[in-house]
Formats: C-alpha cells, sequence, structure tokens
C-alpha cells in the first residue's frame, strides 16, 4: 500500500484510529502502572475508547439523529443500535468502577498504601 | 394446566429472571427475617435445579430450540437459544450450586461476619443468574453483560470475608477481568463493524462474505477473543490471578469459583466457536492451534506449578489451571469425541475440584490447618473427608472407575483420531504429574502418625459433610456409569459439528 493511501485512509477513519490509541494507552496503563487508583483510571480508558469505536460504527456521515421526524419524514437516520447498547456499556463500566473503587479504599484501609508493588513487598514480607 | 404451559413456554427466561429476583429479595429478607435467608436461598437454587431438568427433557424430546426475550425476533431482539450443550450445562451448575449452597450454610457462620451473610446469597445467586444467563444467551452483547454481572459477582464472593489477603486477590481478578471484557467488546465491535449483528448465527453467516473482503478485522476480533476468554478462564500464560483469588477466597467461594465459574467461560466459547464463526475461518486463522498450544502448556505447567505449593488450597488451585487446559484440550482437537472428552471434563472437574475445596474447608473449619506438611495422620480424625479427598485425588489422576479416567479417555481417543499422538504423550505426562502431587498426600495423612498435639478437631457438621459425600458418589457413579452423560454429549458434539 502506497504511504499516501495508509494516510488518506488514516484521515477517513480517524475516529477509529484515536480509539484504537486510547485503548492501547489504557490497556498499557492498566497493566504497568502500580498505583491502584491509576489502574482503575486506566480502566475505564480502556472501556471509553471501545465505546467511542462502538458509537462511531454506528454514525453515518450526514444523517440525522434516530428520531422520528413527521414534519419530514424521509432522509438517512444514524444507525442507533450501537448507541442504544453502549448505555448499558456505560452503565456496566460505571458499576465495575465503583466496586473497583471501594476495593481500593478497603485496601488503603488494610495495607496502608494503594501501590501494588508495595503491597506485594508487605504480603512477601509478612509469610 | 394453561398456567403451566405458559411456564413451559418461557422457561429459559424464567430460570434467569427468578435468580436475579431472589437475589436482590435476599438483603431485604435478611433485615425483616434473617432466619428465612437460608431456606428461600436454597428454595431458589432448587427451584432452578428443577428448571434445569425440566429444560433438559425439553430439549430431549424436541431438540434445539429458540427462545425470543419479548417476542421480538432477531435481529431486533435477544435469543435464548437451548441446546444441549447449554441445557446440559445449567444442570451442571444448578446441581452442583445446590450443593455448594448447603455445604455453605456451615462454612460461612465460621468464615464470614454475622452482618454479610445475607448479602453473600445475593452475590450467590446473582453469580448463578449470570452464568445460566451465559450458557443460554445467543447474543453477542447480551453475553457481554452477564460476563459482566459475573465478574462483578465473582470478585464479590471473594472480597466479602474481608481481609488482607482477600481484598488483594480480589482486586486483581477484577483488573484482569476488565481487561477480558474489554477485549471482548472491542472484538464484538470489530464483528459488529463487518456484519451489523449481535445475533451468533447470522454473524456467521454475514462472515462467509464479510471475512475475505476484511480479514484483518477478523484476524483482530478472533485474536481479541481468545485474549478475553483466556484470561477468563485462566488459560495458561492468562492465568496469573487464579492461585491467589481461588486460594485466598472462603471455601464455599473458591468451590464456586474453581468448579463453575471458570468451566462457563469455557462453554461461551464452545458456543462462540460453533455459532458465530463459519467453519472454513479456523482454516484460515490458526485460532484452534493457539488453544490447542496453550492447553497443552496450562496441563504440563499447572501441574508443575501445583507440585511445589505448600497450602493446601493454593495447591487446587493451581491443579484447577492443568484442569481447565483438559477443556480447552478438547476444544482445541476440534474432532467430536475430543469434544465430548473436554465437555465431560467440564462436569468431571466440578464435581472433583468443588468437593476438594469443600474437604480443604471442612478441614480448616474443624483443625485450622492449611499448610499440607501438618496433615500427617488426620484421617484417624477425619476419616471421611480423607476418603473423599483420596477419591477426588485418584479422579483428578484418572484411575479407572473414577469419572477422571473416562474423560481422559474421550480426550486420549480424540488425539488419536486427528492422528496427533503427541497430546496422549501430554495426557499421560499430566496424570503422572497429579500422581505425585495427590498420592503422598493421602498417604501421609492414613498411614503417617499424628506428630503436632497442639491441633485440636472440632467436630463437622452434618450439612457439610452430606454435600461432599453426594458427590464422592456422584464421581464413583460418573467412572462406573457414564452413558447418560456421554450419550447427551455425543449428541451436543454431533449438533455442534453438523
Amino acid at each position: 500500500m502506497e504511504v499516501m493511501e495508509i494516510l488518506e485512509n488514516l484521515r477517513d477513519n480517524y475516529f477509529y484510529f484515536i480509539a484504537m490509541v486510547l485503548f492501547i494507552v489504557g490497556f498499557h496503563t492498566m497493566l504497568t502502572h502500580s498505583n491502584l487508583i491509576k489502574k482503575v483510571i486506566a480502566m475505564n480508558i480502556m472501556d471509553t475508547s471501545v465505546f467511542l469505536l462502538f458509537v462511531s460504527i454506528g454514525y453515518v456521515h450526514g444523517a440525522k439523529p434516530p428520531i422520528m421526524d413527521t414534519v419530514q419524514p424521509e432522509g438517512v437516520y444514524i444507525n442507533p443500535l450501537p448507541s442504544a447498547l453502549i448505555i448499558t456499556g456505560i452503565i456496566v463500566a460505571i458499576s465495575i468502577t465503583a466496586f473497583a473503587l471501594s476495593l481500593v479504599a478497603k485496601i488503603y484501609q488494610y495495607y496502608g498504601t494503594i501501590d501494588a508493588d508495595e503491597i506485594a513487598e508487605i504480603r512477601g514480607s509478612e509469610e | 394446566m394453561y398456567a403451566l404451559e405458559h411456564v413451559l413456554n418461557h422457561l429459559p427466561a424464567i430460570l434467569v429472571i427468578s435468580l436475579f429476583v431472589f437475589a436482590f429479595i435476599m438483603p431485604l429478607l435478611f433485615i425483616w427475617k434473617r432466619d428465612w435467608c437460608v431456606p428461600v436461598a436454597t428454595l431458589s437454587m432448587g427451584l432452578s435445579l428443577a428448571m434445569s431438568l425440566a429444560l433438559v427433557i425439553q430439549v430431549n424430546q424436541v431438540g434445539t430450540f429458540v427462545y425470543h426475550m419479548g417476542g421480538w425476533e432477531p435481529p431486533y431482539g435477544i435469543e435464548f437459544r437451548v441446546d444441549y450443550l447449554s441445557a446440559y450445562m445449567l444442570l451442571v451448575l444448578h446441581g452442583i450450586g445446590l450443593l455448594i449452597l448447603v455445604y455453605s450454610i456451615g462454612d460461612l457462620k465460621k468464615e464470614l461476619a454475622d452482618r454479610v451473610i445475607g448479602w453473600y446469597y445475593t452475590l450467590y445467586l446473582l453469580l448463578m443468574g449470570a452464568m445460566s444467563g451465559m450458557a443460554l444467551t445467543n447474543d453477542l452483547f447480551n453475553l457481554f453483560v452477564f460476563m459482566e454481572i459475573c465478574a462483578i459477582a465473582a470478585c464479590a464472593i471473594i472480597s466479602i470475608k474481608e481481609d488482607r489477603e482477600c481484598l488483594e486477590a480480589s482486586f486483581k481478578y477484577l483488573i484482569l477481568s476488565a481487561m477480558g471484557t474489554g477485549c471482548y467488546l472491542l472484538s464484538v465491535a470489530m464483528l459488529y463493524m463487518i456484519t451489523g449483528y449481535m445475533h451468533m448465527e447470522k454473524v456467521a453467516v454475514a462472515l462467509e462474505t464479510g471475512a475475505a473482503e476484511y480479514p484483518y478485522n477478523v484476524l483482530v476480533a478472533m485474536s481479541l477473543m481468545v485474549v478475553s476468554f483466556g484470561v477468563k478462564s485462566a488459560l495458561f500464560p492468562l492465568h496469573v490471578w487464579l492461585p491467589d483469588a481461588h486460594a485466598s477466597a472462603p471455601s464455599p467461594s473458591s468451590a464456586v469459583l474453581s468448579g463453575l465459574v471458570i468451566k462457563i467461560y469455557a462453554v461461551a466459547m464452545v458456543h462462540l466457536i460453533f455459532r458465530a464463526f463459519p467453519r472454513e475461518l479456523f482454516e484460515m486463522i490458526p485460532m484452534l492451534e493457539i488453544i490447542l498450544w496453550l492447553s497443552t502448556l496450562g496441563i504440563i505447567f499447572g501441574s508443575i506449578f501445583a507440585m511445589v505449593q505448600e497450602n493446601f488450597k493454593k495447591m487446587l488451585a493451581y491443579s484447577s489451571i492443568a484442569q481447565i487446559g483438559y477443556v480447552f484440550l478438547g476444544i482445541g482437537l476440534f474432532t467430536p469425541t475430543a469434544l465430548v472428552g473436554g465437555l465431560l471434563h467440564i462436569l468431571n472437574h466440578a464435581v472433583m475440584k468443588s468437593m476438594l475445596f469443600m474437604v480443604a474447608g471442612i478441614i480448616i473449619y474443624s483443625s485450622g490447618i492449611k499448610r499440607l506438611q501438618h496433615f500427617d495422620g488426620i484421617a484417624s480424625r477425619l476419616t471421611w473427608t480423607m476418603v473423599a479427598f483420596t477419591i477426588g485425588g485418584a479422579s483428578m489422576v484418572g484411575i479407572p472407575i473414577t469419572g477422571g479416567f473416562i474423560s481422559k479417555l474421550y480426550l486420549a481417543q480424540g488425539a488419536l483420531e486427528v492422528e496427533r499422538p503427541f497430546f496422549l504423550l501430554v495426557i499421560l505426562v499430566s496424570s503422572l504429574l497429579n500422581a505425585f502431587y495427590y498420592f503422598p498426600i493421602s498417604i501421609n495423612a492414613f498411614l503417617a502418625e499424628q506428630k503436632r498435639e497442639d491441633i485440636t478437631f472440632k467436630p463437622v457438621l452434618k450439612s457439610m459433610l452430606v454435600p461432599v459425600l453426594i458427590l464422592l458418589a456422584l464421581i464413583i457413579f460418573l467412572g462406573l456409569n457414564p452413558q447418560p452423560v456421554t450419550n447427551m454429549l455425543e449428541q451436543a458434539a454431533e449438533m455442534l459439528f453438523e
């Protein structure tokens, strides 16, 4: 593939590209950072990137929002299904985040730190 | 009569919903009438066991049937599809789930604080409902939702014990699970991009032409799916969360997590492989080959890690990594016989491992012993418990007349059918490794002298011992008389492969 072609593809589908970059940022931070709060934040970035990708799949360039227009019923609507699904996805992500944060709070109470490496050290010295 | 017919028509939905409804009644009951919690939870599990039996009978009569949520036909509505595999899985889930629930009544009084016992049953029933949904659903996004409910409930029944170890293990599990579901959702997005459907069979039809047009999308989607289900069901290099999580959880939670939760993801994966992807795709993309090799590594390394553990529950947890490898070996070999072996191992391992975790729970409950080096001579005090452990260990190794032997036999036959005797060798070597770490414990427990005088043994409650003995009988029954199960699974495999 020509370089120009790749660049053009990127320009036309930049929302996919941004979603992928966000996904990798989230994925990498979640697995490599030792701060538990940062892990939770990264989890949210990762989830949000998938939501962005999903919603942008349903987008049709120049189309109307999917609301019945009685005056002008003709015309193209965007695909409402991804948006509807992602609302569910957002709720799920919120509940996971809430649960994760409450766990972090409890972990701080018991270990006095929210750094995964320090926790591993404490557990290692206990055994 | 008319009402009964209505109930039968909506059985798949009622099964899932009733568990969720009972789950949310639990905390209310706990405030209002504390003593009712346990009987109502047992009633709920008993009802769902009856319903899964009814579904098994229905499937045997009419074959695969579908249920449309709210009467909406796909692609608009969500479809539940009841085939032999999902009916079988429901029966396994609720049968063993009920026994674990009965066991938990005695065990939880010791392991949990009084104020959270009602909440424990909420989480337990939520977990069961989510797993039933995963076995039934035929919709990619619906599967995602059930996976997330299952992940939250599974993490919460670990962290509910609230000690230092549990909290850390549960957080690790939660983060890796969230990564798994994130990957799954991304892969669904990739498939939706090409096909425009969420319904599994419609996706497969659309992929037949779409895969050639967008090969990279399909490749990314499939690899993300392997990663996501690999993390969830602890396929070898993605298993890091499992030992801590399963070893530190309260014993009934360990039993349900090791026995059922990691299996349900394997079943969901089987459904995805056979329903959502056209068969030709697997010739282009070596997804099954990758699963096959990862499971082989898991079988060998899981056993080796288990050998060096000193903590009893940690050893059982590592052994789960090896055993889930057998299930994936059955999937990866991709022949009906091996698939029957893998699916049969889901039942066998669920029976053995939940029994062994209950045994661990009973030993901790009675004497507080957690480390293997203190096991010397405890069989003189906990005879039935250690008999159960020995039979469970023998079944793990695959000694004839136990259930584990039958599933390994099917797997070995499957490996020979596709002419890859190497995997037969893998099964043999791993059985040998299993024997190395299960039998010395039994021998020490029965024959060695009890060295420590300072350990006192509390009497074991009947409600804890009875489920163990029922599972013990089941192991022997499955070893002597596997036909009813294998017949059903052979039909399931035939249907999936056709």
